[in-house]
């Protein structure tokens, strides 16, 4: 299938091909780092789309003062649910996109067939919805921090707790995305596959950041943070590439 | 030749054929087992010290939410199996067991609210039990609910068999940030008996209880896995032999 | 009577006990719908297409 050269020739260049002679013309580190940067660059193409899950995050949280108090005091305590829950329904949002268009267009069977380890292509496109989504979130929560009352210094601990929670929030996410890749109107489905699992980096996230406003040591959590986003790098990609596979069937 | 067992386990008109035959074999202990322990848990075992006759909740609910975990388990291997090993059989093992678990992660979670009443004064409390139990019913609903979005039963087989495996690898992972969580915010709670030794007419009906649901667990699937392994058969050489009326 | 009562922890002790068999009852009305559902329907496809293989 792989040597019918028009259907795949506008990849060819990309992915390089199986049937070269000499094995694959490029590693599969080198094919991840094509797509990611195919995805960086589609993503630009539509800023409106980048902006929407950060706009998202802004309306959750000003949510809560309107609903609950303006008083900082009141508001102090709930900061780190607040961020972390806004956080996760923020990546959420544009996790329906991680893999739609691409399923659509059949770039992803392409992706399939182009004998590269599914694995590290999938990993590839997880990187570039953190690096699009969760690291903008990392450097957008201290301005909700400061909104709910959090003190200046512990902006470095949200920022922080935030990109590493998120690294794993898009792992784990990537596996409901390709998983519900062929249902239509998925998004309930979606969050209710996906947001039962992100519940360990809600509660480490958020005790990390109310430790960081309370002007406390938070590595503890931070590492166990980190434990979670280790084990989503080495598991979430391979469910993922599986579940794309049982997809495209 | 080792493997012939194998293939035969894995053959659905034997799996219809032997299910069938088995099914009074786990029901009736179950149904023996369950009475003998509602009579000895509401009748013979004495009032605990403390909590009076309000702990004879734990002979449902301990039952339950034991259940609750067990079918999981049991879905996630089954899941597994079938992922690797191309396996219809499997497959339909998890299939049939998830509504059973998710009734029973219900029921726990009604009775450990009902005791939760008397002895912390509310219905419900963020205990670390309850909220992992929580959780639970709502992996089992994620799961139900990926199965009936696919048309194609083979494709909800293998994609829900993803999620089972995922999710039996977070399930210790949620309850141990739960209890962390829970460990932070308050003190532990103390669901069951205090006493570290029951006397034997508090256990012994608690393990009749436990062990009859279990086997009831056994013959609900396999009369659900009957059905299951028909949905998916199209052959009709065996389902004409199966299902003559 | 008092052992209905269950030391006055009846309205908590009766409902669990009602629930859970009520679940138990479920399992079992469901599963036999079940398998009661695909023997109609495997039946229902042999005499449709009683040849197709």
């Amino acid at each position: 299938m792989n040597d019918s050269g028009a259907m795949s020739a506008p990849l060819r260049p990309a992915l390089g091909s199986k049937s070269d002679p000499g094995g694959p013309a490029v590693s599969a580190l080198a094919a991840a780092r094509l797509v990611l940067a195919r995805d960086l660059k589609l993503a630009f193409r539509k800023r409106s789309q980048l902006v929407q899950p950060l706009a998202f995050f802004a309306i959750v949280t000003t949510l809560f003062p309107l609903g609950v108090s303006p008083e900082l005091t009141v508001l102090r305590p709930l900061a780190p649910g607040v961020v972390w829950a806004a956080a996760l329904l923020a990546s959420l949002l544009a996790l329906e996109l991680l893999f739609r268009d691409d399923a659509q267009d059949g770039t992803l069977e392409q992706y399939a067939l182009s004998g590269r380890s599914l694995t590290w292509l999938l990993a590839a496109k997880t990187a570039a919805h953190w690096l699009l989504t969760g690291l903008p979130l990392a450097l957008m929560a201290p301005l909700a921090g400061v909104a709910l009352g959090a003190p200046g210094r512990a902006m470095a601990g949200i920022v922080v707790s935030v990109a590493v929670g998120t690294v794993a929030l898009s792992l784990i996410g990537s596996i409901g995305a390709a998983l519900t890749l062929g249902i239509r109107r998925s998004g309930a489905l979606l969050s209710l596959l996906t947001l039962p699992l992100d519940i360990p980096v809600l509660i480490f996230g958020a005790r990390a950041t109310e430790l960081a406003i309370g002007g406390e040591a938070y590595g503890v959590p931070l590492r166990l943070l980190g434990a979670l986003a280790v084990l989503g790098l080495t598991l979430a990609p391979l469910a993922a590439a599986a579940a794309v596979r049982i997809n495209l069937e | 030749m080792a493997w012939t067992w194998f293939h035969r386990l894995a053959s659905p008109p034997h799996v219809y054929r032997v299910a069938g035959r088995l099914t009074p074999w786990l029901a009736w202990p179950a149904a023996l087992l369950i009475v003998a322990g509602l009579i000895g848990g509401l009748w013979l075992a004495p009032p605990d010290y403390q909590q009076g006759d309000g702990y004879r909740i734990i002979y449902v609910h301990a039952p339950s939410a034991w259940m609750s975990l067990f079918v999981y388990t049991t879905m996630a291997v089954a899941a597994g199996i079938g992922l690797i090993w191309r396996m219809k059989v499997a497959h339909a093992v998890a299939a049939a067991s998830a509504p059973v678990g998710a009734s029973f992660t219900f029921a726990a979670l009604v009775t450990g609210s009902l005791w939760g009443k008397p002895m912390w004064g509310t219905y419900w409390q963020w205990d670390p039990r309850l909220t992992s139990e929580l959780i639970l019913l709502f992996l089992y609903l994620g799961y139900m609910g990926l199965r009936s979005a696919f048309d194609d039963v083979q494709r909800a087989d293998r994609a829900s068999a993803v999620l089972a495996v995922v999710g039996v690898v977070n399930v210790p992972i949620i309850h141990y940030s739960v209890v962390w969580w829970n460990s932070l915010h308050q003190p532990p709670s103390l669901m069951y008996l205090g006493k570290p030794t029951m006397p034997p007419s508090m256990y012994v009906p608690l393990l009749l209880m436990l062990l009859g649901f279990t086997l009831f667990y056994g013959a609900v699937l396999f009369v659900r896995l009957r059905g299951e392994v028909l949905s998916r058969e199209r052959t009709a050489s065996w389902i004409r032999e199966a299902v003559r009326p | 009577m008092a052992f209905l009562d269950m030391g006055g922890y009846w309205p908590y002790v009766w409902p669990a006990y009602a629930v859970t068999f009520t679940v138990i009852a479920l399992n079992i009305i469901w599963a036999r719908r079940l398998l009661k559902r695909s023997r109609k329907e495997a039946l229902r496809r042999l005499t449709i297409g009683g040849t197709d293989k």
